[in-house]
This record gives structure tokens, sequence and C-alpha cells, in this order.
């Protein structure tokens, strides 16, 4: 089944046309990789499915995402945003904020809960993100007191916090060391039970080894999309092939 | 090497140097202060009011309530005012009317107190007819607005923008985001441009000689003259007496101690908070 369909995106940066016209199909449950030479829009073109593109001034987007039958560039953007989660590619901790609290933010603002209820909350995320462990005893301390890997984990956390059917991630791996990278790849493959993700990332084996399906972009178009096994071991297109042997890019 | 060596050697003890001539007078000064005013610093002094000229005794306990009193005044005109203003400045600010707010800012930082006092004379001493701790308030919270102003317009203009977008797409609306992450979690920055604020207008005489204007009593009218510590250490150090000069010091003393003690309690408290 389809849970999320591009139709006909485009973005720009004022003048410059970024996205070029893309049409893709997301089926739930599955890990999606993009993958492409730097420049070549892969971020933007994340960042116009839960609309954050929009936040950057002189960008713009045309074009429909259409979400379990509604398209999200005709909603509200903020209810748009608690069901597309984001996780960046660097840690982004709130500043002065406890790892409890980082956690729960997006859920307290949106209605309030008793404080039992936040705590399953906040144990069930941390737990898919794979942190509750090194974090349960110290749940009041900053969140930025923890490593690099674990940040990311606690930004995972947090978007899973509002439970969100989708979860973009733009590189969540690239700031990190191969043994937190490690970690957050098995952690994608439980979040696929309950998620459909999405992840930008330079790293092919990383393409290789997590994403069901893979799409290849260059200067802005959809050069190939398919099954990561045939992007990676049976390519259509000549310019897939040269990327992924490492011709160009 | 030996040259780099040297170089480093030479650098590092300019600075130590430049470290110690700026140390040296600030000691002095404090020393000096207590020296003159510890000896005269009683506990009548912070408990009672002037007695008239010849009596021996008295105290600025009038003149400590006062200045208490007119920086809260300014303070609370000031503080949530410069916050929403740096706030504005650093998350909305552009076209000519930030422009127009910042080199106006800028300005205000720049006026001279007693220019400030002459002010607040015009805007509120003179409708009204009558100093009032009103208008001393308004002129300290007019040396106040522009420092937490441009704090906090700095503090948050450091947040990385990958922190905004992370609070968006979490789903939170903009004013969401300013108040739970960016000023929230810039608290202590925030806090720490008010404290250097309070404590400056704490210190001013000039704008408050013909705004508070002086009393020798105390009295909890916002209408009314209102004493203050710089003020009357101004009169009683320049006036003839031995007596009320000995009191001066005690008043700078006061002072002093007035402004390091919210400086280091501010400090602990941020410390024991993060
Ligand atoms: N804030 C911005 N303002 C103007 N142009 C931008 C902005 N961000 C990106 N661009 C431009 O848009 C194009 C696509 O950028 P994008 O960040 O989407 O690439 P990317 O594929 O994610 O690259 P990378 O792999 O290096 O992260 C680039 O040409 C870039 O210069
Ligand atoms: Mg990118």
């Amino acid at each position: 089944m389809n849970i999320l369909q591009v139709k006909n995106l485009n973005a720009w940066f004022g003048d410059h046309h970024v996205i070029k016209n893309i049409s893709l199909d997301y089926m739930t449950n599955t890990i999606s990789a993009i993958i492409g030479p730097s420049g070549c829009g892969k971020s933007t073109f994340i960042r116009c499915l839960n609309r954050i593109h929009e936040e950057v001034p002189s960008a713009k987007a045309t074009g429909e995402v259409i979400m379990q039958g509604k398209n999200i560039y005709d909603a509200d953007v903020v209810s748009i945003r608690k069901n597309i989660g984001m996780v960046f590619q660097k840690p982004t901790p709130f500043p002065a904020m406890s790892i409890l609290d980082n956690v729960l933010i997006g859920v307290r603002l949106q209605e309030k809960l008793k404080k039992a209820r936040l705590m399953d909350i906040a144990e069930n995320c941390l737990q898919k993100a794979a942190l509750w462990d090194e974090v349960k005893d110290k749940l009041n301390k900053p969140g930025t007191s923890l490593s690099g890997g674990q940040q990311q984990r606690l930004c995972i956390a947090r978007s899973l916090a509002l439970n969100p059917p989708i979860l973009l991630m733009d590189e969540p791996t690239s700031a990190l060391d191969p043994i937190a990278t490690a970690k957050i790849e098995e952690l994608m493959d439980n979040l696929k039970k309950e998620f459909t993700v999405i992840i930008v990332t330079h790293n092919m084996q990383q393409a290789a080894r997590i994403a069901d399906f893979t799409s290849f972009f260059v200067l802005g178009d959809l050069i190939e999309h398919g099954p990561s096994t045939e992007i990676f071991t049976n390519p259509k297109n000549k310019k897939t092939e040269d990327y992924i042997m490492g011709k160009f890019g | 090497m030996i040259l780099r060596k040297l170089k480093n050697y030479l650098f590092l003890c300019l600075m130590t140097l430049s470290g110690v001539a700026v140390l040296i007078p600030l000691i002095l000064i404090i020393t000096y202060v207590i020296k003159m005013g510890a000896s005269s610093l009683n506990w009548q002094f912070l408990t009672h009011l002037p007695k008239p000229v010849g009596e021996s005794g008295g105290g600025m306990f009038h003149a400590i309530l006062g200045t208490l009193y007119l920086v809260s005044l300014g303070g609370f005109m000031a503080i949530p005012l410069g916050v929403v203003l740096g706030t504005y400045l650093s998350e909305l600010g552009k076209g000519w009317m930030a422009t127009f707010l910042r080199h106006a800012i800028d300005l205000f930082t720049g006026i001279p107190s007693i220019v400030i006092g002459i002010f607040a004379y015009v805007l509120v001493v003179v409708p009204l007819k009558q100093f009032s701790a009103l208008s001393g308030g308004v002129a300290l919270g007019i040396i106040i607005l522009p420092v937490v102003t441009r704090t906090t317009e700095e503090i948050l203009k450091l947040v990385s923008n990958t922190t905004r977008e992370a609070g968006l797409a979490l789903g939170l609306n903009r004013t969401q985001v300013i108040w739970h992450i960016l000023i929230k979690g810039n608290r202590a920055g925030i806090f720490t441009g008010v404290v250097l604020a309070i404590s400056r207008a704490a210190g001013e005489t000039a704008p408050l000689l013909f705004t508070a204007f002086g009393n020798s009593y105390f009295s909890y009218g916002l209408m009314q003259p209102m004493a203050s510590l710089p003020a009357q250490i101004y009169t009683y150090a320049t006036s003839p007496f031995e007596e009320w000069q000995r009191q001066a010091w005690a008043g700078s003393f006061v002072l002093i101690l007035l402004v390091l003690g919210l400086n280091l309690s501010t400090r602990f408290f941020m410390r024991q908070k993060s």
C-alpha cells in the first residue's frame, strides 16, 4: 500500500530550480533511501515532504504530496508535521532542556496528558530509539550532555513521540562514528515495523544494507528508482551505474 | 622554533600584564570603598532615616529601599519589553521597521545617562508636573531596555537554524518554538544580560536627579519623589559635613554590596540550574 505519493514536485530557491518535476510513491512499512551527488537536491526534496522547505526565505515548491489520500500542501502545516517526523543531519537536542523534556515537548504542547501517561510515552519512544537503557537513570540531565550518537537517537525518540506514520531522515549518521551508525541502522530496521522511513544518505553501503527501495537523484532530476537490490546490482541507467561504481559524484 | 617560543612567551606576558592592569584599579577602588565605608556602616545606617545636620547617627534606609524600588520599577517596565524586542529583532527582524528599531536601540545604548534623565523629565515629570518615583523608574527603564534587547537579540542569533527547524518539524508553531525552545533554552544567557543591565541602572545618579529627585523619607507612592543610594551618596559626599561624608562612603559600600550580591547570586543560581 502506498502511504505517500509525490506528484510533479518542483522546488526553487529564488530562481534556482532545485527539484525538477519529481514523482515517486512510497510504500507503507518500508525504508527508502535517496542517494546522489552533493548538491543534487536530496535534502531539499525531503524537506518538501514535511513542508520545512518553505521556512527558508525565497524558497518555493509546487506539486502535490499526497499522504493517506490528502495533499499535504492543501492541509494545515502544523498538523502535517505532527504526522511526518524529521531527523536532521546534525543532532539537535534543544538547549537547556532535559532528556525527558526533549522527548515529550511535542506531545506536551499538543495535548494535556497525565504524568504517568507521559512517562509511558517517553519510555516507549526511548526504547524504540534504543536509548532507554543508557538514559533511564538520568532523564533529568540536559539532552546536550549526551554523546553525539546518543543525541541523534534522542532526536529519533523525540520524533517518534508524536507517533508519526512517516519518518524523514536527512543523513542521520553522517556525523557519527561507525559504532553509533551501526546502532542507528539496527534500530531503523525495527522502526520499519511501525513506521515508513525515508532516508537521505551519502553512504551507498548504508543504502544497500537498510533500504528496501532506493532513488538516485542528479541535479534535481530523479534518474532511477526501484528496489535497492536492483539499483545496486543491476541499474538500468548508465548514470546510476557510473555513480555506484564511483565514477562520478 | 626558539623565535616561536619567544613570541609565545612575550604574548603571554603581555596578556597577563593587561589583565593585572585592569584588575589593579578595580581592587584599589573596592578596597578603598570597603575601608572607608565599612567603618561607618552599622545597623542604624541600614535601618534608620537621616538625622538633621548636626545630630549624629541616622542612616540611608530610605535610599536603600528607594534604589531597590526604582530599579524594580524600571526592570518591570523594561525587561519584558526588552526580551520581546530582542526576540523580534532576532526572529522576525527584517524590513525598515527592524532596521530603524535596531539603530534606535544602538543610539539609546550610547546616550549619556544625564540625557536620558532629561528625556524622562520631559516625558513624565513635565506632563505630571512633579518629581516622582515613576519618572525615575522610567529613566532607569530606558537604561535597562537597550542592554536587555541587545543581549537577547545576540544570544538568539547564535542559535542554529536547524534548532528552529527541528522545533517546527515537531509540529510546534512559531510562537511555541520561540518561547519553549529559544527563550527558555537560552534563559541563562538572557538573564545574564538582565543582571548586567540592572547592575548598571542601580548605580546611576544623573538620570535620577531630575526625575525621582530625592527625598528625606521613604514613601511607597509612585507619584512621590523618591530617594536613591546614588543620589543620596552624591548629596552627602558633596556636603561640607564630615558625618555626611562618612555616610556617603557607607552608602557606596552598600551599593557595591548590592550589585556584587546580585551578580554572585545569579551566577550561583545559574550554575545550580545547569
Ligand atoms: N538555503 C538555501 N538557499 C539557497 N540555495 C540553497 C539553499 N539550500 C540549498 N540550496 C541549493 O539547492 C541545491 C540543492 O541543495 P541540497 O541541500 O538539497 O543538496 P543535497 O543533495 O542535500 O546535498 P548534500 O549531499 O551536500 O547534502 C544546491 O544547489 C544548493 O546550492
Ligand atoms: Mg543534504
